[in-house]
């Protein structure tokens, strides 16, 4: 059983990476609307070196949220209803989907994440410290608004006016990764302990995913 | 049939008197030393605030009992609460910025209480969004039942996060959202007395809009109860020129 | 289980948002048989399809679908042995004929092995390579009914299977239905193709305002 529940999740990604990779919206489209995104700040805030410096880290961070919500919503309308039908009918367990769905949208999420923190990096002159933690919390960053955005996405799925609520859902339950990913970019710099932030990021991960695995089949009841 | 939705008038009664006492005490408590008559912003904005975690507490209760039970009354409970604990909020949140204004020269502070009560604001402003979203009983109780328990859950890690944020790094503000330490011994009993007021407030305005949930699905009901006709006799044919 | 019908619905009604689609619907469908069922449109023939399909629960009534209650989780277990053709194809634009076959077999634990061969059954082996959303609609149907040939099923559901289909395509569906019947399963054929359906089925039921008469 537990065999099959990971084919299963198994098959969902790799639908899923396909369908993206042929489709290429998160590539040609989101990717390069977050980076310009970066490019727009200066523009409108001014150019002083020092300044960019300062809020270039969060900067990054806001824009990889509301970007991670742009995905959420994405993928809240993108599988139909008659292609919900036949994967329900193939058997798929609706946790399955779900943990296939956010591990497909944690991997864009990542590619996002890095291709647009080169870019900030290139542009604010962001200094790096402490690497494996900040890819820690790329990762836990990725993973979290994956789960909170295929979590609401389910949530409002079939419900007509449902993809346009899907930003308003996650924006706020998003607060605790935002405060999670900037402090511990400030930590690292600094020098404070970040344990707490990385624990509480874990916490909001953990806390979504139950949820989400506990929920699969109510949600799906239409 | 289902018997006649039962109309209730003592909770409009329960709602005046409530006001009225609550009204009367925060008119005869003296005014604050420093702030004079602007304090009695307080006697509103405190049971407010209390309201508003209240309800959604209410709400989170309901919905977790909605998903185990699959009963429809949880859902009525959970999406009632919701609607006044918004209400209260909001009430909270701008009677406090009119309070700051004068108090402290700005609207706004970012204080953790502050930015967590306005994240939970709109956690459930989306709450009630969603449930506007759908007819269908049982799917808006699944639904919205899911986002209640997410909701409430991520709310103590929102406010872990909040709380840490103002305290790592910054100094602890000099401004308290607490307003004045309360010495006067008729404002403290003008101020507890309104909480329980409020809460009075809260739970007959509770009877009132789960009796108007329950007339609300008497109608749908009644409405479907009325023989439409079928699809091939509701298509008729064009009629061109008819503008 | 012999003898059990493979589906049961007794006086069910269906409500989506706050419209009542069907009610007091009684069926019975047993092992081997071939049902048509006819309706106008908007008669609520594709919601009665997914409601024996297990994918909407019923609002009023009981019924069991392959011996599994409609109402409660049971019905996760037998949604295995459902097919089900809707008239909107159930598959991925973005992916190959193959690649949509191949996502079905895995997921319904299936070898992939099958994929090819059952692509040459419906005369796609030609085609396996082609963007789903690239073929046309007739292909795309051949595709979901070569997923069916693929994984066993008890129960198949086709809605409107002989629209957008050639004279060979036809008589591959109805080669499918026959042996479905043969092998002890039930099929039901949703269609305003009265002669057709007719001289396939077994018996053939009408849905007017909601309810099967």
């Amino acid at each position: 059983m537990i065999t099959g529940f990971w084919h299963q999740v198994r098959a969902v990604v790799d639908r899923d990476l396909l369908r993206e990779r042929r489709q290429g919206d998160m590539l040609w489209i989101t990717i390069p609307f977050g980076a310009i995104a970066l490019l727009l700040i200066p523009l409108a805030i001014g150019t002083d070196a020092v300044l960019l410096r300062e809020i270039g880290p969060g900067m990054y961070w806001v824009i990889v949220m509301l970007f991670g919500v742009l995905v959420a919503v994405s993928r809240a309308s993108r599988e139909t209803l008659p292609q919900q039908d036949a994967s329900a009918l193939l058997g798929l367990d609706p946790a399955a989907g779900f943990v296939g769905r956010t591990v497909s949208s944690a991997i864009f999420l990542l590619i996002f994440e890095a291709v647009v923190g080169i870019v900030a990096i290139g542009l604010y002159d962001i200094s790096i410290i402490g690497i494996g933690w900040l890819a820690l919390t790329l990762l836990l960053v990725a993973a979290g608004l994956a789960l909170l955005g295929t979590l609401t996405a389910a949530i409002v799925n079939s419900s007509s006016a449902g993809t346009a609520l899907v930003p308003l859902l996650v924006a706020p339950l998003s607060v605790p990764l935002l405060l999670g990913a900037t402090q511990t970019y400030d930590g690292l710099q600094g020098g404070y302990g970040i344990l707490s932030w990385v624990l509480l990021m874990v916490a909001v991960v953990l806390v979504v995913a139950i949820i989400g695995v506990l929920t699969a089949r109510p949600l799906q009841e239409t | 049939m289902e018997p006649q939705v039962r109309i209730r008038r003592w909770p409009w009664v329960v709602i005046a008197l409530s006001l009225a006492v609550a009204f009367t005490l925060s008119m005869i408590s003296p005014a604050d030393s420093v702030q004079g008559d602007l304090v009695r912003i307080m006697y509103v904005h405190v049971p407010s605030a209390w309201l508003a975690y209240t309800a959604f507490f209410v709400t989170f209760v309901g919905s977790v009992a909605y998903l185990v039970t699959k009963n429809l009354k949880w859902d009525r409970i959970a999406a009632a609460s919701a609607e006044i604990g918004v209400y209260f909020t909001g009430l909270a949140l701008s009677l406090g910025m009119i309070w700051a204004k004068p108090t402290w020269g700005v609207w706004w502070t970012w204080d953790a209480r502050l930015t967590f009560t306005f994240i939970m604001f709109f956690v459930y402003l989306g709450y009630l969004a969603l449930r506007r979203t759908t007819d269908d009983p049982i799917a808006r109780a699944s639904r919205s039942s899911v986002l209640g328990v997410l909701g409430a859950i991520q709310i103590p890690l929102v406010h872990f996060s909040v709380v840490w944020w103002r305290t790592l790094h910054q100094p602890p503000s000099l401004i308290k959202p607490d307003g004045p330490a309360i010495q006067d011994p008729l404002m403290l009993t003008a101020l507890i007395i309104g909480v329980i007021a409020f809460t009075v407030v809260y739970v007959a305005l509770m009877v009132k809009r789960i009796e108007l949930i329950h007339l609300d699905e008497r109608r749908l009901q009644i409405e479907q109860s009325i023989e439409r006709p079928v699809a091939g006799e509701a298509v008729t044919a064009p009629e061109l020129g008819a503008t | 289980m012999s003898g059990a019908p493979l589906v049961e619905l007794s006086g069910v009604g269906v409500r989506i948002g706050s419209s009542q689609i069907l009610r007091d619907v009684d069926l019975e469908i047993e092992a081997g048989e071939v049902v048509g069922l006819f309706g106008a449109n908007g008669a609520g023939k594709t919601t009665a399809l997914r409601l024996i399909a297990t994918l909407i629960r019923p609002a009023q009534g009981s019924g069991t679908v392959l011996g599994a209650d409609l109402s409660s989780a049971e019905r996760y277990d037998v949604r295995r042995r459902i097919g089900m053709i809707g008239h909107v194809p159930g598959i991925f634009p973005e992916l190959t004929l193959a690649e949509n076959l191949r996502y079905a077999a895995r997921v319904a634990g299936v070898s992939t092995d099958r994929v090819a061969g059952a692509l040459a059954a419906v005369g796609l082996a030609g085609a396996a390579d082609r963007p789903a959303g690239a073929a046309s609609h007739g292909m795309q149907r051949r595709t979901e009914f070569a997923r069916e040939l693929m994984i066993d099923r008890s129960l198949l559901l086709l809605d409107e299977p002989h629209s957008a289909l050639d004279r060979d395509a036809v008589d591959l569906v109805e080669g499918l239905i026959e042996r479905k019947a043969a092998e002890g399963g039930a099929v039901i054929v949703v269609s305003h193709d009265r002669d057709r359906v007719g001289a396939i089925a077994h018996r053939t039921v009408d849905l007017v305002g909601g309810t099967l008469t």
